[in-house]
């Protein structure tokens, strides 16, 4: 276990390196002067670029100026958003717990209808209930999420009235920013209408997380279905059949945890997707996150917000990579022991 | 009294070209405290018969029998899953393969512990995780594992094949079986290790009066463990006997090649010297050929063996062939033309 911990981190900092190298390249590539992109001081005068030149070490060679870069990234400096001229770092600090709580939310979503209707389509395979629950994962996945968002907010919002159809709570509640995961904060919050603003926020975040939820639960429909086909033709189950063990015994006790596994790993891949979609939705919900702002920035011309947020996300999504892969590795005692030859 | 008396087991598969008779009407009985092998190539079918008793085999593929009859119990008569209670109580199962029939998820203590019936355990239920512990000891002990507590906690990946076929044979045990079918437990197993086992199986037929069905495709193996054996040959009956009957005098053309392509058989052989065997492979299921199965590959075929041929008895050796090899009448005639020859 400690040497899977240790390949994952050493995998986690290269990929890491690899992504600053990316970010550090952009600001060549954006057009503009590269130090400003760097710091985003676009009203700078003459002695404080100076200064910037000195802080990113532009007069010397390349390999000093990423030095520079990382450091700067290291100690949490992105510069300045050339839009607001407020520090970057603030802002990400408000904004990515947002989309943190949007998009784990709705992964959780997508993954708790998801798997368990692909295993119900698995178990009845060729059946009605098989055949129908692929042809609405077909159908889920062929909607483009900007056109459900607006239906969702129509339907439920404006014709029904059950949930709200914008931000994160309603502005009556007045909720201490402390991690800004919304959830968090108000439980940590002493206010005497906490669980009303609980009860608030969750309406708020239902409709949002659900729209994300559905193209990635219909994958995880398919994969869920093809991992517990193979699975239940497995010979380890007619075994398990011919012992004696009764058919839900099978199933809970050796059929889910083989099949989680052959799926956990798609999970991760299939988040980066997630969030390009959650980033979609929370334009259309107002919802106060990262991918929101990375959008109205890509509309301003904003270039160091553009290159900074994009480094933020990306490593947010390759931390819950890690994490599944941790999943993978409780739930399969083969990927876990030492392996030789590999 | 028979354990087990089965007529005419046919076993269908539906295919896009309508089904396929994969198994034709094989008849099998086993007495009680018996060893019974049941050989044939491989895809003669033998696997499909035992999945079909146990009654493990997918939905794709549909079991008729004349009779199937367990203890003198009609089990044709009773709903499926009356039939399911009673034969996984009183049969099982080890596969090829034993590693691949173990879940590679689940600790091999776990997956012993749940194979012992709980009307086994005595006692209140907080007594019953420390007898359940015990039990799968015990039964590790009974297959010939001494270090169960290593045991107990590895994946089946970190054990050897023949430690796998061995917790096989230990979780087919747990049920207390009357009979053990074990489907090629060996295959895929180094020549020391399938001594094992074979002996093991050996050991707990005569300790325990277990009746076993060995299906194998080795004959000259077979022999050395069996008291009767049925030959099967694409799916259909071919010959059934005590071993010396199958092995010294084989009847039907099929076994004779079976016998005559085994070494032990033919050590008067001269050195260096090809060992009788067969023409043609087995047939594909897409393509069977009608009648008598072997039709195509044997010696003996005549115009007749375009009709499946009827199981004749002779002195309990059982064979489906028009033309069978009877070695008295052999042995007589040739006598005769010795006689008349005058020398021989």
């Amino acid at each position: 276990m400690l040497t899977f911990t240790l390949r994952r981190l050493t995998l986690f900092i290269f990929t890491m390196l690899v992504l600053t190298l990316l970010s550090f390249s952009l600001s060549f590539l954006f057009p503009g002067d590269t130090v400003i992109n760097h710091s985003g001081q676009i009203n700078a005068t003459a002695s404080e670029l100076q200064l910037l030149n000195d802080a990113y070490q532009m007069d010397e060679n390349i390999f000093s100026q990423y030095k520079a870069y990382l450091s700067h990234v290291l100690s949490g400096d992105f510069g300045q958003s050339m839009a607001s001229q407020s520090p970057i770092n603030h802002e990400l600090k408000a904004l990515l717990p947002a989309t943190m709580e949007l998009s784990l939310v709705a992964l959780l979503i997508a993954m708790l209808t998801g798997i368990p209707l692909g295993f119900i389509a698995a178990i009845k395979h060729n059946k009605t209930s098989d055949n129908a629950i692929l042809s609405l994962a077909m159908l889920g996945y062929s909607i483009p999420v900007f056109w459900l968002g607006l239906l969702a907010i129509l339907l439920f919002s404006i014709t029904l009235g059950w949930l709200p159809s914008a931000g994160q709570i309603s502005l009556l509640f007045e909720i201490e920013f402390v991690t800004g995961i919304q959830f968090i904060d108000i439980l940590l919050s002493d206010s005497p209408y906490k669980w009303q603003a609980f009860s608030n926020a969750s309406a708020h975040i239902i409709l949002p997380a659900c729209v994300i939820a559905l193209a990635p639960a219909t994958i995880f429909i398919r994969l869920s279905r093809a991992a517990m086909i193979e699975v239940l033709a497995a010979s380890y189950i007619r075994a398990a059949r011919a012992k004696g063990l009764s058919f839900n015994q099978i199933i809970f006790r050796h059929a889910i945890r083989n099949a989680l596994i052959k799926i956990i790993r798609h999970v991760g891949l299939q988040f980066a997707n997630l969030v390009t979609i959650a980033m979609v939705t929370e334009v259309i919900f107002s919802w106060p996150g990262i991918g929101r702002w990375l959008i109205e920035s890509i509309y301003q011309r904003d270039y160091t917000a553009i290159q900074s947020g994009l480094l933020v996300l990306s490593c947010f999504i390759f931390i819950v990579h890690i994490l599944t892969d941790f999943i993978y590795a409780a739930l399969n005692p083969l990927a876990r022991g030492n392996k030789y030859g590999s | 009294m028979n354990l087990l008396d089965i007529r005419n087991l046919s076993i269908e598969l539906d295919t896009p070209n309508g089904r396929i008779l994969a198994v034709d009407r094989v008849s099998l009985s086993i007495k009680e405290g018996e060893v019974r092998g049941l050989v044939g190539e491989s895809g003669s079918g033998k696997s499909l018969l035992a999945q079909a008793i146990i009654g493990v085999l997918e939905d794709k593929w549909h079991v008729h029998a004349d009779r199937f009859h367990w203890r003198g119990i009609d089990l044709l008569r009773l709903t499926i899953d009356e039939r399911k209670a009673l034969l996984c109580r009183d049969i099982a199962m080890i596969f090829q393969e034993p590693m691949s029939c173990l879940d590679p998820t689940t600790l091999i203590g776990e997956q012993l512990s749940e194979a012992i019936d709980s009307s086994q355990l005595t006692g209140h239920y907080w007594q019953r995780k420390a007898q359940r512990k015990e039990a799968v000891v015990k039964l590790l002990h009974k297959v010939g594992i001494k270090k169960h507590l290593q045991c107990i906690n590895s994946y089946p990946h970190q054990l050897t094949e023949a430690i796998c076929q061995r917790v096989m044979i230990a979780i087919a045990l747990a049920g207390r079986p009357i009979l053990l079918i074990a489907d090629e437990p060996t295959a895929a197993m180094e020549s020391t290790n399938q001594g094992q086992i074979f002996r093991l199986l050996a050991n707990l037929n005569q300790l325990k009066n277990m009746s076993i069905l060995l299906i194998s495709h080795d004959l000259e193996n077979l022999t050395h463990w069996t008291n009767t054996i049925t030959v099967m040959y694409s799916g259909q009956f071919v010959e059934a006997g005590t071993t010396g009957q199958i092995f010294n005098k084989p009847m039907h053309p099929y076994t004779r090649a079976l016998v005559d392509s085994s070494t032990k058989a033919n050590l008067q052989l001269p050195s260096k010297s090809r060992l009788m065997t067969l023409p043609g492979s087995i047939p594909i299921l897409q393509h069977l050929p009608i009648g008598c199965r072997l039709g195509p590959r044997c010696p003996r075929a005549q115009k007749t063996c375009v009709e499946a041929p009827k199981v004749s008895s002779f002195h309990g050796h059982k064979v489906s062939c028009h033309f069978p090899l009877l070695h008295e009448k052999v042995k007589k005639t040739q006598a005769k033309q010795c006689s008349t020859k005058g020398a021989c």
